[in-house]
């Protein structure tokens, strides 16, 4: 038995290698450069287009909003589950929190007065992020992801369950809804001014806004979720 | 051809996605299950993000054309892609912790006493 077991561990293994050793041998020998006609229309003539600097922003908030669109579903359908597949919600009498033993749980000195310290900055460098996404580097995921990650720090100098989940969940739903609705009505529907220069750049600031915040509270919720309730 | 030529993202994202399925293939925790699916999904990422790039090419931000610009559709679809991985792997996790606490099932297995091995 345990030579069997021993044999197909050595079998996989060397499925793995010859795998990858297929794949490369195939991607560095016989991969064709092909002819980027996306590339092509998508790099062309975008700030016109869309009204947005990055084009990176100017994709996935105008050519190929689609994609935004389901994206921001599937994490909206993947926080659903998290909240209501969950063990804690039919057994939340396991789930009583010693509130003197949580707070501060071994938290050092120095990551408590430094993470005190560089919250804020956490904070405005992801709504910098956020509302710059279409002239620079950015977006709303990116900058969903940082205040998302200032939430975390947050977590880590004061551990308290002091947070409405329930209402996150109903303004990320709002959020969603509105992320539907803004496209569908503005790039679809094409209900625009008669000069789209500046009409462009809202859409893009508002789109980036709806996105980022939408991330943030669908990160925090996941986040919060497996802290205090799938913590055991 | 030097040998750090060879180190692309490419060929670096092919290694990270096979380095994820033999952890698939071989790993019978559920954790660490999920936890190669993650590292396969960076292979992705990271095949794609680098694919189609030429050495000199610009950020595609502005109007500038001293260079060429990078490729932003991968990126574009990257970004999506990213957070989707984030929503699948906390789906996954969810769904470990709520079949832990209700079979006591942590092992990919067949019998089901066995509530650890080496793996």
């Amino acid at each position: 038995m345990a030579q069997t077991s021993r044999l197909f561990h050595i079998i996989r293994i060397a499925f793995a290698v010859i795998g990858a050793l297929v794949v490369l041998f195939l991607f560095l020998n016989h991969s064709e450069q092909l002819d980027t006609p996306l590339m092509d229309y998508f790099t062309a003539d975008f700030f016109a287009q869309t009204g947005a600097q990055n084009s990176v922003a100017a994709i996935y908030l105008n050519y190929r909003v689609f994609d935004t669109l389901f994206e921001a579903l599937m994490l909206m359908v993947s926080v659903m589950e998290v909240i209501n597949v969950s063990w804690a919600n039919k057994h939340a009498e396991k789930y009583q929190f010693e509130k003197d033993d949580f707070n501060r749980k071994g938290n050092s000195e120095i990551v408590v007065r430094m993470v005190g310290i560089i919250y804020p900055f956490v904070l405005l460098i992801g709504l910098y992020i956020i509302v710059n996404g279409h002239v620079s580097p950015g977006g709303g995921f990116q900058g969903g992801a940082i205040l998302a990650t200032a939430l975390i720090t947050r977590y880590l100098v004061y551990p308290n369950f002091d947070l409405d989940l329930h209402a996150l969940e109903i303004v990320e739903k709002i959020l969603f809804l509105s992320i539907v609705m803004t496209p569908v009505l503005y790039v679809f529907m094409q209900i625009q001014p008669a000069d789209t220069t500046i009409s462009h750049q809202i859409y893009m600031v508002a789109m980036n806004s709806l996105i980022g915040l939408k991330v943030f509270s669908g990160l925090s919720i996941i986040f919060y979720r497996f802290v205090f309730y799938e913590g055991r | 051809m030097k040998p750090l030529d060879f180190i692309t993202g490419e060929i670096v994202g092919i290694l990270l996605f096979f380095i994820g399925l033999y952890g698939l293939m071989t790993k019978k925790t559920i954790v660490k299950t999920i936890m190669s699916m993650s590292i396969m999904e960076s292979g992705i990422f990271l095949f794609y993000i680098t694919i189609n790039y030429t050495v000199g090419s610009v950020p595609p931000i502005g109007q500038a054309q001293e260079a060429a610009f990078v490729d932003p559709v991968p990126s574009a679809l990257m970004i999506t892609a990213i957070v989707i991985g984030i929503g699948v792997t906390a789906i996954g996790l969810t769904m470990f912790m709520h079949y832990k606490q209700k079979h006591g099932i942590t092992h990919w297995s067949r019998n089901r006493d066995q509530t650890g091995s080496d793996h």
